[in-house]
C-alpha cells in the first residue's frame, strides 16, 4: 500500500508493516486474478476427453504420479497463488460432491473468465457480468433438465449404468478395458447400495491393488481381500465353510490398564507364574475351538508361543489386521467383533464359504481372500497392473466410475456426453440472451461462448479441427433439433451420442455449470487484493 | 547552558495542532477508501491474504479487522465497525463510510481555522435531529400475522444479503434465515443456531435442519454395524469416557500371588461393562459423549442395536441437549428417564463427502442448524459471515419491528430535512449542518458509483423527488438495476428498524468527535478520549432513550479498551 502523506508532506503509517504489503486494486486486480485462474485452467485443458493427455507430477520426495484426473493434478501441483487455490478447491468440490468431471469444471471456469475479461475491457461492470452469468447458468441448468433423459435399471439390467461408467473411464489410461472395469464398478456399487433409501456408502467398497499381472486380471471379490497371510507357514492355505472369530484382543495374557507389578521372590512363584501363562494360552485357544471357530482373525499380534499352539491345535490364524479391514470383514461375514476371549460364542462367529491364501507370481507376496460371505454388503475391487503408478491411476479412475454409478442410483437421469449437452445449452442460452434487455445480454452471450469451449477442447484434444468441427455440429443440432449430437472424438462415424452410448450424469453436469459460475462470480467480485508482497 | 527538561519518555513522538488534526482526518479517509467499494448490491469484495490464510469478504468489519490498522485515529474507525458488528451485526460498511464522509466535510472548515468544538456542536445537533427524524419516518410492522411478518422479515434479510456473494440466491437464504430465527423465538441465544460448513455442492444445496446436525465423529471398528436410522429414539448424553482404562491415574497394583492376576483384569473389565450395561438399560437408543467412546463400547453398542458417537463437540452436544430435552450426564449411575432426550427422527446422512448425524423433530424446538454448501472454503466462510449478518438483522427486526426504505432513500430524506432545518438557523452552524446534510448523501452516491452509474445524475433526480412539497418522494432511492430512481419501499428494499440506520449515524458521529478532538497524537490521546466520551455521553444521555445511550456506552467503552 502506498504511503499516505498529510497536507504538510509528512508520511504517516496507517497499516502495520505498510511498506511490505502489496496491493492491487480495481480493474488491474480483476485482470491479474483472471490471468492466474486462466493459467490453471490451461494446464488442465489438454486432459479433457477420451483423447486427453496425462500429466506426470513429481513430488518433493521423488514419488511420481501420472494422471489425467483434474482434482488430483491440481492437488499435487501445490499452487501458491490465491486465485489458483480457488480453482483447486473448485475441482475438489466437484470431486467431493460428484466424483467425476473435475477437469471439465475447471476448463469451463477458465473459459468463463476468459470471456469475462473481454467484457471487462469494454468497460462493463464486473458485477453485471457476474449477474448475467448467473442468469445464464440458471437457464443452462433448466435446459439440462429438459434435455436430460430418465432411464430405468434394475439389478438384472445394469446396461445403462455400465454405459455411463464407460464414458467416464474412456478418458482414462485404463480405457482399453473400460467395459470390464465399468461392470466391476457397477456391480460393486449395486452390492453395497441401499436401493430403497437411494443411499450408497462407498466406504463399504474396498479398493486394493497389487503390482503384477495385467489390468485385465482386475476382479471384483464379493468379500474381502486382505494384504496379510496366515501367521504360520504350515497352516492350511484354504479353508472351506470357515467360521471366523474376529478378535480385538491379543493372544497374550491380558494386561490390566492400571499400573501393576508382580513380585516374584521364590522359585515356586516363578513356576506358578509360568504355569499360569501357559494356561492362559491354552484357555484362549480352547475358547476359540470351543466356540467352533476354524479361523481366527486378530487385530493385534500374538506371541510365538501362541502361534505355535494355534498351529498345533490346527487353528489357522491371521494377525495384525487393521481396524477398518476388521470392520469390513465383520460386516461381510456377518460376524461380531469380539473384544475378549470369554465372550466368544458360536453366534458371534462370521461365516465365509471360502477363505484362501493366494500367492502372486514369483514374489512371496500373498493375500488372503475371504469369499462367499454370508452377507455380501462389503465388497473388494482387486486391481492388478504393471506398475505402482498404473495401479494408483486405476484406483482413481475406478473411484470416478464408482461415484458415477452412485450418482445414477441417487438420481436416475443422464445427459449426452461428447460436448452434446454443452452445445445444446450454449444454443439455448444464446437464444434466451436476445430477449434480455440490459448489459446482461452481453454476459449471457459470453456464457454461451464459454460453454462452446468445452466441446472445442474435446475436438482439439482429439486432433480434429476445433472450429470446423464445432460449427458443423452446432449447425446440425439447430437443423435437426437434436440435442444428442456431440463431437465424434473417436472417429466412430456418427455424431449422435445416443448411438455412441456416451452418457454423463445429469447431476454431474448441472453441478459443473453451477460450481463454475459460482467461483467465477467470486473471482469477478474481487476488486482489491492485499497481500504480503513477494520478495 | 540551560538544563534540558525531559517531560516524556524518550522516543515519544509529539505533534499537535491543526496539522495533526488534518493528518488524522487524512488517515481516516484513506482507510474509508478501502471499504468504500464494498457498499451495496453492486459492491465488490476484497481479498486479504495474510499468514493466517486468505479471506475474501464484503463485510466492512471483517475487512477492517484484517487490515491490521495501527494509526491511532484510524483505529477508532475499526472500533466503530466492530461495535456495530457486535451490536447490530450489519451495516458495518455504512457506519465507516458515514464517519469518513463527515470527516471529509469537516476538513475544509478546520483548514479555514474554525474551532473544532464548534463543528462538533453543530454535528451533534444535526445527529440529534436526524435520529429523531428516523424514528418518525420508520414504519412499524408490528401487529401483523405470523405469515405476514415472516414475509416482511424475509424482505429485510434479502436486503442485507443482496450485497453479499450469496446475493444471487438471496430469496433462498433469506427464507432459510427467517425460518431458522422464527423457529427459535426472539429471546433465544444466538449459539442455538448452528452453522455447519461442508465443502462441495452449490449454494442451493444448503439446507436448514430443524434440529441439530453435526459431522460424523471419529469412529472405531464396529461402528458400521450400528443402525443408522431411528424413529423416536431416546437419547442419552454423556460427559464420560467409555473406554477400558485405568480408573486412577497414579494407582499401582502389587501382586504377590500370580493367581490373583486374573481378578485384577476382570475387575477392570467389569467396571467398563457395568458402565456400558447401564447405558443400555437406560433404554437409550442413541448414546453421545463429549469424550471418547472406545472400540469396546462401539462394538458393545453395535451388538445391542444402539448408535453411539464419541468426541462430540461440546457446543453440538449442548445443542442436542437443548433440542431434545436431555441433560448431559457425568455418570451412568442412576440414569432416570427424565434425563433422556427424545426426537422424532435420527438419521446418518451423506452430505457431500461427509456423513452427518441429523436429529429432527425435536420437542425442545429451540435449535436450528444451517448446513452451508459451496465451491470453495473461502466461499463458505464468506457465506457464513453473510448469513450471520442476516440472522442478526432478523433477530433485531423481530424485537423492534420498524423498517425504513433502503437504497439510500432514508439518507436522502434525512439530508433534505437537515438542509431545510439549516435555513432556520442563524450563525456558523448553518454551514456545518449543511455539510452534515451533504455528507449523508454519500450512501446513495456510493451505491451509484459502485454500480457504475452516473452518481451526479441520479442524485439530482433523487434530490428533486425528495424536495417535492407533497412528500410523496420521500421513499425514493437508487434503482440498482436500471440506474434510475425508484420507490425503494414499494420494491421491498428495506432496512430494518431504527437500530440499523440510527446506530450507524450515532456512532459515526461519535467517532468524528473523537477524531476532531485528537489534537495531539499518542501523548494525550487517553485523556482526550476520556474527555470526549464524557462530553458526548453527557450530551446524549439527556436526549436519547436509554437503549441508544447504552449502545453509545458500548462504543465508547470498547474504543477505550482498545486504546
Amino acid at each position: 500500500m502506498a504511503l499516505a502523506f498529510d497536507e504538510y508532506g509528512r508520511p504517516f503509517i496507517i497499516i502495520r508493516d505498510q511498506e511490505s504489503k502489496a496491493r492491487v486494486r480495481g480493474l488491474d486486480a480483476q485482470k491479474a486474478n483472471i490471468m492466474a485462474a486462466k493459467a490453471v485452467a490451461r494446464v488442465l485443458r489438454t486432459s479433457l476427453g477420451p483423447n486427453g493427455m496425462d500429466k506426470m507430477l513429481q513430488s518433493p520426495d521423488g514419488d511420481v504420479t501420472i494422471t489425467n484426473d483434474g482434482a488430483t493434478i491440481l492437488e499435487q501441483m501445490e499452487i501458491e497463488n490465491q486465485i489458483g487455490k480457488l480453482m483447486v478447491e473448485l475441482s475438489r468440490s466437484q470431486d467431493y460432491e460428484i466424483g467425476d468431471g473435475t477437469t471439465g469444471v475447471v476448463v469451463l471456469a477458465g473459459a468463463l473468465l476468459e470471456q469475462a475479461e473481454v467484457l471487462l475491457e469494454r468497460g462493463i461492470h464486473p458485477i453485471r457480468v457476474a449477474e448475467g452469468y448467473e442468469m445464464a447458468s440458471k437457464l443452462a441448468v433448466d435446459h439440462l433438465t429438459h434435455i436430460g433423459h430418465k432411464f430405468d435399471f434394475s439389478p438384472d439390467n445394469i446396461e445403462p449404468l455400465v454405459q455411463t461408467c464407460m464414458t467416464t473411464l474412456s478418458s482414462k489410461i485404463v480405457g482399453r478395458c473400460k467395459r470390464q472395469l465399468a461392470e466391476i464398478a457397477v456391480k460393486a456399487v449395486l452390492a453395497v447400495a441401499d436401493l430403497e433409501r437411494s443411499d450408497v456408502n462407498l466406504d463399504l467398497i474396498k479398493v486394493e491393488g497389487k503390482v503384477g499381472g495385467r489390468l485385465e486380471d482386475t476382479e471384483l471379490v464379493y468379500g474381502i481381500v486382505v494384504d496379510k497371510d496366515m501367521s504360520h507357514p504350515q497352516m492350511p492355505k484354504e479353508i472351506k465353510n470357515a467360521k471366523i472369530a474376529i478378535l480385538t484382543c491379543p493372544f497374550e495374557p491380558p494386561k490390566p490398564k492400571t499400573k501393576h507389578k508382580v513380585d516374584i521372590d521364590s522359585v515356586e512363584k516363578f513356576e506358578a507364574l509360568q504355569a499360569a501363562e501357559k494356561t492362559y494360552f491354552n484357555d484362549m485357544v480352547r475358547q476359540c475351538k470351543d466356540a467352533g471357530a476354524t479361523l481366527v482373525i486378530c487385530q493385534w499380534g500374538f506371541d510365538d508361543e501362541a502361534n505355535h499352539l494355534l498351529m498345533h491345535e490346527n487353528l489357522p490364524a491371521v494377525r495384525w489386521v487393521g481396524g477398518v479391514e476388521l470392520e469390513l470383514i465383520a460386516i461381510a461375514t456377518g460376524g461380531r467383533i469380539v473384544p475378549r476371549f470369554q465372550e466368544l460364542t458360536s453366534d458371534k462367529l462370521g461365516k465365509a464359504g471360502l477363505v484362501r491364501e493366494k500367492g502372486f507370481g514369483t514374489t512371496k507376496d500373498r493375500m488372503l481372500y475371504i469369499e462367499q460371505c454370508a452377507n455380501s454388503r462389503a465388497v473388494t475391487i482387486f486391481i492388478r497392473g504393471g506398475n505402482k503408478m498404473m495401479i494408483e491411476e486405476t484406483k482413481r479412475s475406478l473411484h470416478d466410475a464408482l461415484c458415477v454409478a452412485r450418482n445414477l442410483i441417487r438420481d436416475k437421469a443422464i445427459v449426452y456426453g461428447g460436448g452434446a449437452a454443452e452445445i445444446a445449452c450454449s444454443l439455448a442460452v444464446e437464444a434466451a440472451a436476445d430477449k434480455i434487455s440490459g448489459v446482461e445480454q452481453y454476459a449471457m452471450r459470453a456464457f454461451a461462448d464459454a460453454l462452446d469451449m468445452v466441446p472445442m477442447a474435446l475436438a482439439e484434444n482429439s486432433g480434429l479441427q476445433p472450429i470446423n468441427t464445432l460449427t458443423a455440429v452446432k449447425a446440425q443440432q439447430v437443423k435437426e433439433q437434436n440435442p444428442h449430437l456431440g463431437i465424434d472424438c473417436n472417429d466412430v462415424g456418427t455424431n449422435d451420442m445416443r448411438e455412441q452410448n456416451v452418457f454423463e450424469t445429469l447431476i454431474g453436469k448441472k453441478q459443473q455449470v453451477l460450481l463454475a459460475t459460482q467461483v467465477v462470480k467470486m473471482i469477478l467480485k474481487i476488486d482489491d487484493v492485499i497481500s504480503p508482497s513477494a520478495f | 547552558m540551560q538544563p534540558q527538561i525531559i517531560l516524556l519518555k524518550e522516543g515519544t513522538d509529539v505533534s499537535q495542532g491543526k496539522a495533526q488534526l488534518i493528518s488524522n482526518i487524512n488517515a481516516c479517509i484513506a482507510v474509508v477508501d478501502v471499504v468504500r467499494t464494498t457498499l451495496g448490491p453492486r459492491g465488490m469484495d476484497k481479498l486479504v491474504h495474510d499468514d493466517k490464510g486468505t479471506t475474501i469478504s464484503n463485510d466492512g468489519a471483517t475487512i477492517m479487522k484484517l487490515l491490521d490498522i495501527v494509526h491511532p485515529a484510524a483505529k477508532i474507525l475499526v472500533d466503530i465497525a466492530k461495535s456495530q458488528d457486535s451490536e447490530v451485526g450489519d451495516g458495518t460498511t455504512t457506519v465507516v463510510l458515514l464517519a469518513g464522509e463527515f470527516l471529509r466535510e469537516a476538513k475544509p472548515f478546520i483548514e479555514d481555522g474554525v474551532h473544532p468544538q464548534l463543528i462538533i456542536r453543530a454535528f451533534r445537533t444535526a445527529a440529534n435531529l436526524v435520529v429523531r427524524k428516523v424514528k418518525e419516518l420508520a414504519i412499524s410492522i408490528e401487529g401483523k400475522s405470523m405469515t405476514e411478518k415472516k414475509s416482511l422479515l424475509e424482505k429485510c434479510a434479502a436486503t442485507t444479503l443482496s450485497s453479499k456473494l450469496v446475493g444471487g440466491e438471496k430469496e433462498f437464504f433469506a427464507k432459510m434465515v427467517v425460518d431458522a430465527v422464527t423457529s427459535l423465538g426472539a429471546d433465544s441465544r444466538l449459539n442455538m443456531i448452528g452453522i455447519k460448513k461442508v465443502q462441495g455442492g452449490t449454494m442451493r444445496d444448503s439446507f436448514l435442519v430443524n434440529g441439530v446436525a453435526f459431522k460424523k465423529t471419529f469412529s472405531y471398528a464396529g461402528f458400521e454395524q450400528q443402525p443408522k436410522k431411528f424413529d423416536n429414539p431416546k437419547i442419552l448424553l454423556l460427559n464420560l469416557e467409555l473406554e477400558l482404562k485405568s480408573e486412577k491415574e497414579n494407582a499401582e497394583v502389587r501382586l504377590s500371588d500370580p493367581t490373583q492376576y486374573q481378578s485384577i483384569v476382570d475387575a477392570e473389565w467389569n467396571i467398563i461393562y457395568d458402565k456400558l450395561d447401564k447405558c443400555v438399560k437406560s433404554g437409550a437408543k442413541i448414546v453421545l459423549s463429549r469424550l471418547a467412546i472406545g472400540d469396546l463400547g462401539t462394538q458393545y453398542f453395535a451388538d445391542r442395536d444402539i448408535f453411539c458417537a464419541g468426541r462430540v463437540m461440546e457446543e453440538d452436544l449442548h445443542r442436542v441437549a437443548t433440542a431434545t430435552g436431555a441433560s448431559v450426564q457425568t455418570t451412568v449411575n442412576n440414569v432416570i428417564p427424565d434425563v433422556l432426550g427424545q426426537c422424532e427422527l435420527f438419521e446418518e446422512r451423506q452430505v457431500g463427502n461427509e456423513r452427518f448425524n441429523i436429529f429432527t423433530g425435536c420437542p425442545g424446538g429451540e435449535t436450528a442448524t444451517i448446513v452451508l454448501r459451496g465451491g470453495a472454503d473461502q466461499f463458505i466462510e464468506e457465506a457464513e459471515r453473510s448469513l450471520h449478518d442476516a440472522i442478526m438483522i432478523v433477530r433485531r427486526a423481530l424485537k423492534n419491528s420498524n423498517v425504513v426504505a433502503g437504497g439510500g432513500a432514508i439518507d436522502m430524506e434525512l439530508s433534505r430535512f437537515l438542509r431545510q432545518h439549516a435555513r432556520t438557523i442563524a450563525g456558523k452552524s448553518q454551514l456545518f449542518i449543511n455539510s452534515y446534510a451533504k455528507a449523508l448523501e454519500v450512501i446513495p452516491r456510493q451505491l451509484c458509483d459502485n454500480a457504475g452509474f452516473d452518481a451526479t445524475d441520479v442524485l439530482n433526480k433523487l434530490r428533486q423527488k425528495h424536495a417535492l412539497a407533497s412528500g410523496e418522494g420521500a421513499l425514493y432511492g437508487v434503482d440498482i438495476n436500471s440506474g434510475g430512481i425508484i420507490d425503494t419501499f414499494a420494491s421491498f428494499v428495506w432496512e430494518p428498524s431504527v437500530v440499523k440506520v440510527g446506530f450507524p449515524l450515532l456512532s459515526a458521529c461519535i467517532s468524528i468527535f473523537w477524531i476532531v478532538n485528537l489534537h495531539d497524537d499518542r501523548l494525550i490521546i487517553g485523556s482526550f478520549l476520556l474527555c470526549a466520551c464524557l462530553v458526548t455521553l453527557h450530551g446524549f444521555r439527556s436526549i436519547y432513550s436509554p437503549e441508544l445511550s447504552h449502545m453509545f456506552f458500548l462504543v465508547t467503552s470498547s474504543a477505550l479498551r482498545n486504546n
